[in-house]
């Protein structure tokens, strides 16, 4: 008689109960082989009988949220084949046969290689001292005033501790509630990863701004980070830290993104725009830069005077 | 015998010579106060006031003269709303639009039938002289506020006289009479205690003489509002082309300062704080001879010019261009929306200035219901330097944006370098 395994499922944690015994019964009273303390569950739900010829049999003895074998509703189920999955009320199960293949091992992200970012605490280290480099840069580069290292300190822990700190409780709690663990660590690599990412593009392409002298990389970017990088950064987490299974992060992540990116995206002039097709300020390309690095040529007024004859008139709103 | 006869002429010659007695305020009243009106802007469905101000009778007796801006609500709405006058004892009757001269803030209307006797009119008594303005303050009554006269203003363009006396509103579109009971003007508007302004009557008079039969309907009265609005801005800037311009220096950068008797340029620096690695210096010119448009619209006509200069010797390129940048961001202070302009066109050009690359600005919107008329936007910012920045931004409303582009060359043709 070959020794089955009953997979006890909940909230995406599995639990696994051999059944020994040649009957097991499993419900809510305290007098069942396995106890089940979900209130959808009959105090005596179903019993399983094992057989000499390994097969299996499974008894309904619920009246209220009968058992549901394979999906359907029956009474009792006699059957050889494995895994058998059943749904005790709420809860999801599986009989599974002790040589059931399990799905490859998933490596730690990093592994424990230290050259990797995530296989080191020293790179989680650096990342957070370049994050708050990156914001105490961001206040000296604004600082139009005398500068004082109290301001800079306030700043950088209301701009960027504060920031990182928020993301991190809040993305660990949720992570904690989804696979039900903590990767505290990890969390802080990669938020850091991604809020470097973020300075960095943006100055990238304001810098693009002035160089097209036009709006539309800046405007690409805010859009293209909230509907597309950011949450393709969230599901890369969930695929190669938490290990969830790639459709499963993707929705996770468009999810997980959406409180960030919705109120942002909603709060841009570009968007605004695009929804009320009318805005009574003029969006002209009022960007500067030091490096002055422009490919539209330098004109005479002559010249100006000539081509702005063509401006095209304002568009009128619907 | 001859001498006395002598003495007799030379006696009623002294007589005949001498001013007609001065009238009082209350006999200015009493001679006119059947000749004012009140003018209403009623809706035809619920038969109440929307607005109100002041008319009196002019031309052949059955016209009448108030502002444009007391009727303005008819351009826009002419089905919703209609005028009518009330008059002592309540006399009253509808009044149909004639003529307009947006520029000065003047409307002609016409009743039906004849209403009284005409107010004459008269030119400007000497400054100084008391004169009278007539209207109902507040829907109160009729009432007449004394003052004296401060003259024609050439900062309104000669549109406008210095009445140091109070109007309130209500009395918009009323009389203002010398001491000899003639309407030297039209009041139109208040800025503060007793100081008010009044349109000078020959502006009244050119009205009058040339007053059509009336609009055929609301397009009608648009377009003719518009063509006048865009004539006279279109003047108005070949005048100030026409014009000498001082120079007025900024820094490394020599401008154009208050560039007709219209314009006003004042220092508007904003006070910067003690401890400030920068230092910044804002002139703003302004004109002041705007021009009524409608309810909505409220005034166009209003050109503006701002210099910003900045400079640091303590701040590096990029914390200085980051400040520059901020800086860099000038509107047309204006509450509009979509029923009234297009969104805004803009197009940017990297200009050369007086060997100085500025990257500049032009921006355009166009009003739905007047044809032709935009608002103009130009703004031009000095770039190359590490910690020296300037920008010009020049706004014009309700003008016809082919005409203000000589004006713009000109600006930046007379903008000069000062190394």
């Amino acid at each position: 008689m070959a020794a089955l395994i009953l997979e006890i499922s909940t909230r995406g944690l599995h639990r696994y109960q051999p059944l020994e015994s040649e009957v097991t019964t499993i419900g809510r009273a305290l007098d069942n082989d396995i106890i089940l303390s979900d209130p959808t569950v009959a105090p005596h739900h179903l019993k399983i009988i094992r057989y000499g010829d390994d097969s299996v049999e499974i008894v309904n003895l619920a009246e209220v949220n009968p058992t549901r074998i394979n999906k359907q509703k029956q009474a009792s189920l006699v059957t050889g084949e494995l895994p058998v999955n059943l749904e005790i009320g709420r809860v999801q199960a599986r009989l599974l046969s002790r040589d059931y293949a399990v799905p490859p091992t998933r490596q730690l992200a990093g592994g424990n290689s230290p050259g990797h970012l995530f296989g080191h605490s020293y790179w989680t280290v650096i990342l957070v001292l370049a994050c708050l480099v990156i914001g105490g840069l961001e206040f000296y580069l604004n600082a139009y005033n005398s500068f004082k290292w109290s301001d800079l300190l306030k700043y950088v822990l209301r701009e960027t501790v504060l920031t990182i700190g928020l993301f991190v409780i809040g993305l660990s709690i949720l992570e904690r509630l989804l696979v039900n663990r903590w990767e505290i660590r990890q969390m802080v690599t990669s938020i850091s990863l991604v809020y470097l990412l973020y300075y960095f593009l943006a100055y990238l392409f304001e810098a693009l701004d002035y160089l097209f002298s036009a709006g539309w990389p800046s405007t690409q970017f805010r859009f293209g980070w909230y509907l597309t990088l950011l949450p393709c950064a969230i599901a890369l987490y969930l695929i190669h830290i938490s290990h969830l299974k790639k459709s499963k992060s993707f929705v996770l992540a468009i999810l997980i993104a959406s409180p960030i990116a919705v109120p942002s995206i909603m709060q841009s002039s570009e968007l605004r725009a695009l929804l009320d097709d009318f805005s009574s300020s003029a969006k002209y390309q009022n960007s500067l830069s030091s490096l002055n690095l422009h490919l539209q040529e330098r004109v005479s007024i002559e010249t100006f005077i000539e081509q702005a004859q063509q401006l095209e008139a304002g568009e009128y709103a619907d | 015998m001859l001498s006395r006869v002598l003495v007799a002429l030379i006696l009623l010659a002294g007589v005949s010579a001498s001013p007609v007695a001065a009238l009082d305020s209350k006999k200015i009243f009493q001679l006119n106060e059947e000749r004012v009106f009140q003018i209403r802007v009623l809706n035809r469905e619920t038969g109440k006031k929307s607005s109100i101000g002041s008319g009196f009778i002019v031309g052949d007796g059955s016209q009448m003269a108030t502002n444009y801006h007391v009727i303005g609500q008819v351009i826009l709405e002419p089905d919703v709303f209609y005028i009518s006058y009330v008059g002592k004892n309540g006399r009253e009757g509808e009044l149909k639009l004639i003529g307009l001269d947006v520029a000065h803030d003047l409307a002609l209307l016409r009743a039906d039938e004849p209403i009284g006797e005409a107010i004459r009119m008269s030119p400007l008594p000497p400054r100084g002289a008391p004169i009278f303005a007539m209207g109902n303050p507040l829907d109160l009554g009729l009432s007449i506020a004394v003052g004296t006269n401060g003259g024609l203003l050439n900062q309104t363009d000669d549109s406008r006289i210095l009445f140091s006396g109070s109007l309130n509103p209500g009395m918009s579109g009323g009389p203002t009479f010398n001491d000899q009971g003639e309407a030297i003007g039209i009041n139109v508007a208040t800025a503060r205690n007793d100081i008010s302004f009044i349109v000078p009557s020959r502006f009244l008079s050119d009205l009058i003489e040339r007053a059509t039969g009336g609009f055929s309907d609301s397009g009608d009265l648009k377009l003719e509002v518009a063509r006048q609005v865009l004539a006279y801005e279109t003047s108005y800037i070949e005048q100030l082309l026409a014009n000498d311009w001082p120079d007025l220096d900024l820094r490394q950068f020599r401008l154009p300062g208050a560039i007709s008797p219209t314009v006003r340029c004042w220092d508007n620096s904003a006070k910067l704080s003690a401890i400030a690695r920068y230092k910044r210096y804002q002139i703003r010119c302004t004109n002041q001879n705007h021009v009524y448009l409608d309810e909505d619209n409220k005034f166009v006509g209003r050109l503006v010019y701002e210099y910003y200069w900045l400079e640091s010797d303590e701040l590096n390129a990029i914390q200085f261009y980051n400040l520059y940048q901020n800086l860099n961001k000038d509107q047309i202070e204006s509450k509009v929306d979509r029923d009234i302009v297009s969104n805004f066109s803009c197009e940017t050009w990297f200009i050369d200035v007086s060997g100085q690359e500025m990257k500049s600005n032009l921006c355009r919107r166009e009003y739905v219901e007047y044809q032709g008329m935009s608002d103009v936007l130009f703004t031009a910012a000095l770039t190359g330097h590490k910690n020296r920045g300037f920008f010009i931004t020049l706004t014009m409303t309700g003008v016809d944006y082919a005409s203000t582009l000589p004006l713009i060359q000109r600006f930046l043709e007379h903008s000069e370098w000062l190394p």
